[in-house]
């Protein structure tokens, strides 16, 4: 009799257990993440790279996603579509879900072949522009440039009531020159005159008569979009030619990493910058992520997109336990639509730094700040909201 | 086919079709990178044309070709009989002035690039298919008319060219004719192959015809060897095929054994791994076995 008790609830046991899990098939999930690991941009691959490292052992250490190890499987694009394309054509063949590609020129080569084979492939560090070309088989890190932008520079503007012409300096890469479009909206919406933009050509390497041309033109205020070695020295240039208003020069999200201190040192005190990312914010996940990034980076703190992917892996762990995927193979194209299906209007997600919303792809209530940089550190200004 | 084995083989035949836009000129000690330039006009030219003017894409292919043989044979009037350095020194300056006019131009996507190329033929197979089998005519034909072109008188005068053109001048070559011609068929061939390349990916953005195909053609012909039309073809499928095979660890150090393979190549084997002498071996040695087999 007592045997007969124990092997009932012994079943009891293992049914109930059963009934706990979704029928995972997998034994781990594999996460592939093409990444620029390699190439001109590889320390902006390192650490996003790590961000999903870090997010899948602290997954891994939480019990899995559904029961299951995830481990994030790093590909090399190298910064090189044709790379980028052969490594999306080998990924879509049996991956449930994918991160990446990173940058744009791999974007644009490699996720039409996601597209066409309807898996979802997070891009979670270009503009809203780029992903949404590739709708519903990724989602937008960002909202519209249109949307985002301006409200944060009337904020940036407001604070300064002598400014009253802005120049801007644009290198025309990417989404950056439509970036410069939505800073001129803002500009435009509060009667600033805006003079005519200094163009930064990629390569240029001395950026004196850049700055001569655009003091010629007597500005209050300059907006800096280029990338971060550009723009600090651009600061530096017009520092070491009388700028004082050291707060009416804004730089952008996407100048906003380590070149820009590193290089700019402390000719950057007073200058404000625009992003997401807030340091300021303490939560115990945050913190910890902060400072086992620092012990990774020399102590440095997260760069600007250092979340991204660590979320990324976040949303594909929620939309795998929240639409019952279980990873079999048979049932992949139906699977991968659940995914995209999910991440598309997800609510409530718990992001590293805040909460946000999804609504058909594109997040609708992402915080974003103003900053004023002091001793290479930033110092929250102003917390924006669209 | 497998997906990837798609994108390999048509990346692999854009880069032997590039190599040889390279090499033609290159018979002549012309490095002519306008052809860089000249995929890039041409491929927007028809991504415009089929997007937005609804142009079929074997049109849109066929003017690809026309616009780089009519920008070939215009610039080639004055840089006909150019030496090597003022040829690369047109060919960069026409990178930069293609950038600098893509990128200001809104209709073909400027800095953000052009979207959504359809698929030719209504669906994915077929458009692979297609453009495959477009690639790869493109290699029978262009072989087989640069194999005839080695051949040729023109072919050596070409190759006296290179060894020295006031000789080659005292020979009675006219050499701006001969650069002309050289010149022109390369970027005729550069454009509509710039527009496959697009087509490949259906997108286009400014990064695709970076400095960094230079440098992939440059490797290509310089490893494979510059001397015959044999080396861009067998090198293009290694020199781009075997690092996707490499384990991760190593794919990191892909760059510095593509630099050292080329510094070795060129200290070791200054024309490439295939040269004439060897390609003449191979023939003889190939001969040799027939008469066998004949007599036997």
């Amino acid at each position: 009799m007592k045997k007969l008790v124990i092997a009932t609830l012994l079943v009891l046991m293992a049914v109930s257990f059963g009934f706990g899990q979704t029928n995972v098939v997998v034994s781990e999930w594999r996460v592939p993440f093409l990444n620029s690991l390699t190439g001109s941009i590889a320390a902006i691959g390192e650490f996003l790279q790590w961000g999903a490292n870090y997010a899948a052992d602290e997954i891994n250490a939480a019990g899995g996603i559904a029961g299951k190890p995830v481990k994030v499987v790093p590909v090399d694009t190298a910064l090189d579509p044709q790379k980028g394309s052969v490594e999306m054509a080998r990924v879509v063949k049996d991956s449930l879900v994918a991160m990446g590609p990173v940058p744009e020129p791999v974007i644009m080569a490699a996720m039409p072949i996601a597209v066409e084979n309807q898996m979802v492939s997070i891009t979670a560090t270009t503009s809203y522009e780029y992903a949404s070309q590739f709708f519903p088989w990724t989602v937008s890190w960002f909202p519209p440039t249109l949307d985002r932008l301006p409200p944060l520079v009337v904020a940036w503007a407001k604070q300064f009531g002598d400014m009253k012409q802005v120049v801007q300096f644009i290198e025309p890469y990417g989404p950056w020159p439509g970036m410069a479009d939505a800073h001129s909206k803002a500009l435009k919406s509060l009667n600033i005159k805006e003079q005519k933009a200094i163009e930064v050509p990629t390569d240029a390497v001395t950026f004196g008569p850049l700055v001569v041309r655009a003091l010629d033109q007597n500005p209050d205020g300059v907006i800096l979009v280029c990338n971060a070695e550009k723009a600090a020295k651009i600061i530096k240039e017009l520092k070491s030619r009388g700028w004082s208003k050291m707060n009416h020069i804004l730089v952008f999200s996407s100048a906003d990493d380590a070149q820009l201190y590193s290089t700019g040192g402390m000719d950057l005190n007073g200058v404000q910058v625009y992003n997401y990312l807030n340091l300021d914010i303490s939560n115990p996940r945050w913190d910890k992520f902060k400072a086992e990034f620092a012990k990774a980076h020399n102590g440095n703190m997260p760069f600007s997109l250092s979340p991204n992917y660590y979320d990324a892996l976040y949303m594909i762990k929620e939309a795998i336990e929240k639409t019952g995927v279980t990873g079999d193979p048979k049932k992949l194209k139906e699977e991968r639509k659940k995914i995209a299906d999910y991440i598309a209007n997800v609510k409530g997600f718990k992001g590293l730094l805040f909460d946000w919303d999804m609504k058909d792809g594109v997040p609708t209530n992402k915080p974003t700040y103003i900053f004023e940089i002091q001793n290479g550190k930033k110092q929250l200004v102003l917390e924006v909201k669209q | 086919m497998p997906l990837s084995l798609y994108y390999y083989l048509s990346i692999t035949a854009v880069n032997i079709l590039m190599s040889w836009a390279l090499y033609v000129p290159y018979r002549m000690t012309q490095l002519h990178f306008i052809t860089i330039a000249n995929m890039m006009i041409s491929g927007y030219l028809a991504g415009y044309l089929v997007l937005h003017v609804h142009v079929p894409f074997v049109c849109a292919l066929l003017i690809g070709f026309v616009v780089g043989g009519i920008i070939g044979y215009v610039v080639s009037l004055f840089i006909g009989d150019a030496p090597t350095f003022a040829v690369v020194i047109v060919g960069f300056t026409f990178i930069y002035i293609t950038r600098t006019i893509v990128e200001n131009l809104s209709i073909v996507g400027g800095t953000m690039g052009m979207f959504g190329l359809p698929n030719i033929g209504g669906n994915p197979v077929a458009h692979r298919w297609i453009i495959l089998g477009i690639l790869y005519g493109l290699v029978v034909l262009c072989g087989f008319l640069i194999y005839r072109f080695d051949h040729s008188s023109i072919g050596r005068a070409a190759s006296a060219i290179f060894v020295d053109k006031e000789l080659a001048s005292s020979l009675g070559i006219d050499i701006k004719k001969l650069g002309m011609l050289v010149q022109t068929f390369s970027c005729t061939l550069a454009g509509g192959v710039g527009v496959l390349y697009g087509f490949i990916y259906k997108s286009f953005h400014l990064d695709f015809f970076g400095f960094a195909l230079i440098g992939v053609y440059m490797t290509v012909l310089f490893v494979g060897g510059y001397s015959t039309q044999w080396g861009p073809l067998i090198a293009a499928p290694i020199l781009y095929g075997v690092p996707l095979f490499f384990p991760p660890a190593v794919q990191s150090w892909r760059i510095v054994i593509y630099g050292v393979m080329l510094i070795l190549v060129l200290v070791l084997k200054p024309e490439g791994f295939i040269t004439r002498k060897s390609v003449y071996s191979i023939g003889l040695a190939l001969s040799r076995k027939r008469e066998k087999v004949i007599r036997s």
